[in-house]
């Protein structure tokens, strides 16, 4: 890993100074950023990071109004294990506790979670041996190459890379808000394709906390993870739900290259109660969920079986 | 057989067979006090890293030295065009010629090429390779052996190999010359077609296995410097990281630089989890040229993404087997496209099967191996790995398939076919296998249904697989040294190491204690790197081995031991000052014969009164015993005296295609346990590679480049522990029929499996599925995908 100034920030004032320069990087738990910095991913090296962990104050979990606060800096593990998280924003406890393993959890903090990097072995690949589009190259190398992995919801900027995030589905669905120090944004548009970036923050833009709405009476979450491995591993399909009501929320990630609500998912079960979800209904939903997949990439068709039987899977387990 | 020397059939054990008697150095890997090779950091130390290719296939064209020697912090740039580099090869993989460590081609990407820099820390050497500015050539590249071998495929090296011969005895001069990119190599045995006339019916199928990674948890690296002695003279070399004495140890090393093995230094006594890969990477053997050149010590270590070898070549076979109407085969056909890898690939990955292969352990002997070689550029498989021989389970799919068309048990279709413990011609059946496979069935409630016909109460399939195969044995080669000493009453065991994992030397400690009649911590351990014994040669089929030689020592050294007792009853020592005036007691064993005694628990006893004796603590004698040698029938037999069986249960999820292993039982004959922990060590061991390999792991390769797309512990996916299931309660069985000490044998290598679950998932579905049985090949399978 090539050499860079660490500094411990005490203020967001002072990480947005400092991010100003465009040579600066924030750092939170690093679980990502760390991982892109040693394999020199990138075309540009950041000459310093800054660390977001040491200011204080961004790190808390707190209900109030009816509305759920969490701290940018707060670590997936907290969240995991918050017992009023578990209890009314099921599908964000179960989501944080699927994250990668029990040690990134510790380390890894619900903001870094939604503002990670995409997953794509080009993209990935040490030494920025595939200068993609992602990264202002002119090529999508997954395009021609093995996507077996990648979205299967069409490419978005020419990129066919997936999110990765647990948590991002699951805020999605429970219909939470992104804060930072500027303004708030509503999960469901805080994903953007970028180069490289994933969100529409600005390069000095910082989160600075998660809002969740308590979830209306007689809707239920859940929040389900298909991966190859029970832990240490990104999706290859996962799933949010919130139902029970008029207007459920389906999201899913790992499909495509921002979390993909599958809104004609939602409308087979709209004005349908927790009770009254079931087999068939939650079958009819996956099916609409997945009904926008594209026949290419071919090697990746599998994930469409996933998907729908996840959306099925987590409705059911919500309903339950 | 059985173990025919001294005290092998011994029938009573105090401490052989003892489960959880502590390691010698498990302390020391539990609290990380244990130094690997890139643990060690010396002063003045340099750092050293090579240059890896970035194409899979590629040649330098030019470069600038001048702009990378101006990097601050960088001391020296080895290039392919120096003299002495030139003429300093690096010895090939099993099979493969000697060759530069660093040529102008890449073979593979990420393979070492062109460069060495050596810098003050390993960030510099980076840059400074970076400042190179090396420009390529880019060559044509072979990453698809099957597009590899079509007519029009490029040729990525047109030598010839002059016929590929396998030492093992398949192949030889009946080969056609190369062609293209492939090399041939075809064994036959019977009459192929004659038995496929006499056969009922014929089936095709094809056992597809793909590259599987080698595990080696810590990246392999080593420090050197050189010096002077008063003693050793001028120019010795001091290593570390370069520990594995099974392959050579520091004679590999120091034989490379022209040096007997007593000017080679190595002290460090622990090696990383390998299995079977005996072959030390280049950054283990360059430090002391390197070190040379700078006048001063040099650290090389490969990174985790350098340390992703070949562990299995990718293989596709196509297999053809006719076979009568009550099981029996009559024929096999064996097509193969292995790959052939890049240069100095081991033949243990295409045609080192040939020989051993899993169709000699039946009775029918029509077989026909054809196998076509291609030249690739995958990478390299340096020595060999978990699964001997390769390709066994085509012989596991052959039963379940015929099972399947038949409607019978497969074990029943195992039964029928295997030989007897004398060969191809032997009728009878296999004791050790019979006594496997009775516990066996018992451990899982054995109840073999047809394909598809078992639903789970949650809706998934139900499958169900078993496989068996013969112990190996790894006591070729050259005698194991083994040495006791009994000094200041403290019987003393030297030996080299190094620390495996396998306690393996506890193992030894353990025989030398029962043969000599000693608790087992009354053994001292010595390591000490000038020791003459090694105690491994392969896991637990290396322990049977070593151990019988230690077997002989200590018997050897009790011999002695009786001896000097015997002398000092007869000829007492005279008491010093302090003892001046007092009277001696009276000593039990005066005027006794070595064979009237024995040794129980650390005392010379009479054998006709045990409460009589003289413990050896007491004794002023020093006694030395050696052993050299190794058991009898040390190479993989066609004798089958010891078998084991695996089993497993799966349920197959048919709307994600997700596979769960439910049961994974093993009913093993070890011939006899020596180390209880070691051995169900070995099983959960063997369980993890083999479910890994079967539900997750494969390379892939950018088709385009020919890039390694996953090299890392993300993307290549090496199960976790929580997808492990482990072997519960396995059943260890002892028929003593092994040749190793008192009838044992190993197990490890043929508990690992590339298809044991694949065979379930077909009972549960009714289709092959190749491994790893991803959820998308099982979807696909099920026409879901």
């Amino acid at each position: 890993m090539k050499p860079f100034n660490h500094t411990n920030a005490t203020s967001v004032a002072e990480i947005k100074t400092a991010l100003a320069d465009g040579k600066t990087t924030l750092i939170a738990g690093g679980t990502d950023l760390l991982g892109t910095l040693k394999d020199n991913i990138l075309r540009t090296y950041p000459a310093a990071v800054i660390n977001l962990k040491s200011v204080p104050g961004l790190d808390y979990i707190k209900e109030k109004g009816g509305v759920l606060h969490i701290g940018s800096a707060t670590r997936l593990a907290d969240i995991a294990a918050d017992p009023a998280v578990q209890k009314k924003y099921t599908a964000l406890a179960q989501a944080a506790s699927r994250v990668a393993t029990p040690h990134i959890r510790e380390m890894g903090t619900i903001g870094g979670n939604i503002a990670q990097l995409h997953r794509c072995w080009y993209f990935r690949k040490p030494e920025n041996r595939f200068d993609c589009k992602r990264k202002g190259g002119s090529t999508c190398f997954a395009m021609s190459g093995d996507n077996r992995y990648h979205s299967i919801f069409g490419a978005e900027g020419g990129c066919l890379a997936v999110h990765p995030s647990d948590t991002a589905p699951a805020l999605i669905a429970l219909n939470a808000k992104v804060v930072t120090d500027r303004r708030t944004i509503e999960a469901e548009k805080f994903f953007e394709v970028k180069r490289p970036g994933n969100t529409v923050l600005e390069p000095d833009e910082i989160i600075t906390e998660i809002q969740v709405p308590e979830p209306p009476r007689g809707y239920k979450s859940a929040f389900i993870k298909f991966a190859f491995r029970k832990s240490i591993d990104f999706p290859i399909v996962n799933c949010a739900v919130m139902v029970g009501g008029k207007n459920p929320r389906i999201c899913l990630n790992a499909v495509a290259p921002t979390p993909y609500r599958a809104t004609k998912g939602e409308a087979v079960i709209a004005g349908k109660s927790a009770r009254k979800l079931n087999k068939k209904l939650a079958e009819a939903a996956g099916e609409a969920a997945v009904a926008e997949v594209k026949s290419f990439p071919k090697a990746a068709q599998f994930k469409k079986q996933i998907a729908k039987t996840l959306v099925k899977r987590a409705i059911l387990s919500a309903a339950a | 057989m059985a173990d025919l020397t001294v005290n092998g059939d011994r029938k009573d054990f105090k401490v052989v067979g003892k489960p959880n008697l502590p390691g010698k150095l498990s302390w020391a890997v539990a609290t990380g006090v244990a130094k690997f090779g890139i643990d060690y950091v010396v002063p003045n130390m340099a750092e050293a890293k090579f240059m890896r290719s970035p194409h899979a296939h590629a040649r330098i064209k030019s470069y600038n030295k001048e702009k990378a020697m101006a990097v601050p912090g960088v001391v020296d740039i080895v290039t392919y065009e120096d003299e002495d580099v030139k003429k300093f090869n690096r010895p090939g993989g099993l099979g493969g010629a000697p060759s530069p460590f660093i040529t102008d081609t890449a073979h593979e990407e990420n393979g070492i090429v062109g460069f060495i820099a050596v810098a003050e820390n390993e960030d510099i050497c980076d840059e400074a390779l970076r400042q190179l500015d090396v420009e390529w050539e880019i060559l044509p590249s072979v990453v698809d052996i099957k597009k590899g071998r079509e007519a029009d495929a490029p040729v990525i090296r047109p030598e010839d190999r002059g016929g590929v011969r396998n030492p093992f005895g398949g192949g030889g001069g009946g080969n056609p010359p190369k062609k293209g990119n492939v090399s041939f190599s075809n064994q036959n045995q019977g009459d192929v077609e004659k038995g496929f006339k006499e056969a009922d019916y014929i089936i095709e199928y094809d056992l597809n296995m793909p590259t599987y990674a080698s595990a080696s948890p810590n990246p392999h690296g080593s420090v050197a410097w050189w010096f002077d002695d008063p003693y050793l003279g001028r120019d010795n070399i001091h290593i570390e990281g370069a520990v594995w004495h099974a392959s050579g140890g520091k004679n590999a090393v120091g034989q490379l630089y022209g040096l007997p093995p007593e000017k080679t230094v190595q002290e460090g006594l622990f090696q990383g989890g390998k299995y079977c890969d005996w072959t030390l990477r280049s950054s283990q053997q360059i430090t002391p040229f390197l070190a040379k050149r700078v006048g001063r010590p040099v650290r090389c270590v490969n990174e985790r993404k350098d340390t992703f070898d070949f562990m299995v070549s990718q293989r596709f076979i196509h297999m053809k087997v006719g076979f009568k109407k009550d099981g029996t085969i009559t024929a096999f056909d064996d097509f193969s496209i292995a790959d052939g890898g890049t240069p100095g690939n081991s033949f243990f990955g295409t045609s080192g099967d040939q020989g051993y292969g899993p169709y000699i352990g039946t009775k029918c002997k029509n077989i026909r191996q054809r196998m076509d070689i291609v030249d690739s550029n995958r990478g390299l498989m340096p020595f060999s790995s978990q699964f001997c021989p390769f390709n066994w389970d085509s012989v596991t799919m052959a039963i379940h398939a015929i099972a399947e068309k038949l409607g019978k048990d497969p074990i029943d279709i195992a039964r029928i076919n295997l030989h007897g413990p004398d060969g191809q011609d032997d009728t009878r059946s296999v004791p050790s296998f019979d006594a496997c496979i009775k516990a066996g069935k018992k451990m899982m409630n054995w109840k073999w249904h047809k394909n598809g016909a078992k639903k789970l109460p949650d809706g998934r399939l139900h499958g169900a697989g078993f496989r068996y195969q013969m112990c190996p044995r790894h006591a070729m080669g050259s005698d194991f040294h083994a040495v006791l000493e009994l000094r200041n009453g403290v019987v003393h065991m030297p030996i080299q190491g190094p620390h495996a994992g396998v306690f393996s030397v506890e193992g030894d400690a353990m025989i030398a204690a029962e043969e000599i009649g000693l608790k087992y911590e009354d053994i001292s351990i010595d390591y000490d790197p000038n020791a003459m014994f090694v105690s491994i040669s392969g896991g637990a089929d290396g322990l049977v081995a070593t151990g019988w030689v230690m077997k002989q020592c200590a018997h050897k050294l009790r011999q002695q031991i009786f001896e000097a007792a015997i002398e000092e009853a007869n000829k007492p020592a005279p008491m010093g000052f302090g003892g001046f005036g007092r009277k001696m007691p009276p000593n039990p064993l005066k005027g006794k014969k070595p064979e009237d005694l024995d040794l129980v628990d650390g005392i010379v006893v009479l054998k006709s009164d045990k409460s009589k004796g003289v413990p050896i603590k007491r004794l002023t004698s020093n006694v030395y015993a050696t052993f050299a040698g190794h058991p009898p029938a040390p190479l993989w037999p066609a004798k089958y005296d010891l078998l084991n069986t695996l089993y497993c249960e799966v349920a197959v999820d048919p709307e994600t295609g997700e596979v769960e292993v439910l049961r994974y039982g093993a009913a093993v004959d070890s011939g006899k346990v020596i180390r209880r922990t070691s051995l169900e060590s070995q099983l959960d061991q063997v369980a993890y590679f083999s479910q890994g390999c079967q539900l997750l792991e494969d390379y892939f390769y950018d088709p385009k480049t020919g890039v390694r797309l996953n090299p890392n512990f993300i993307e290549y996916k090496k199960i976790g522990m929580l997808d492990v299931t482990d072997v519960n309660d396995p059943e260890l069985i002892e028929t003593r029929a092994g040749n190793g000490v008192y009838g044992a044998n190993g197990i490890s290598h043929s508990m690992s499996n590339t298809h044991l679950i694949i065979c379930a998932i077909y009972n549960a579905i009714g289709k092959w599925v190749d491994p790893p049985a991803t959820p998308d090949k099982v979807l696909k399978a099920l026409g879901k995908a």
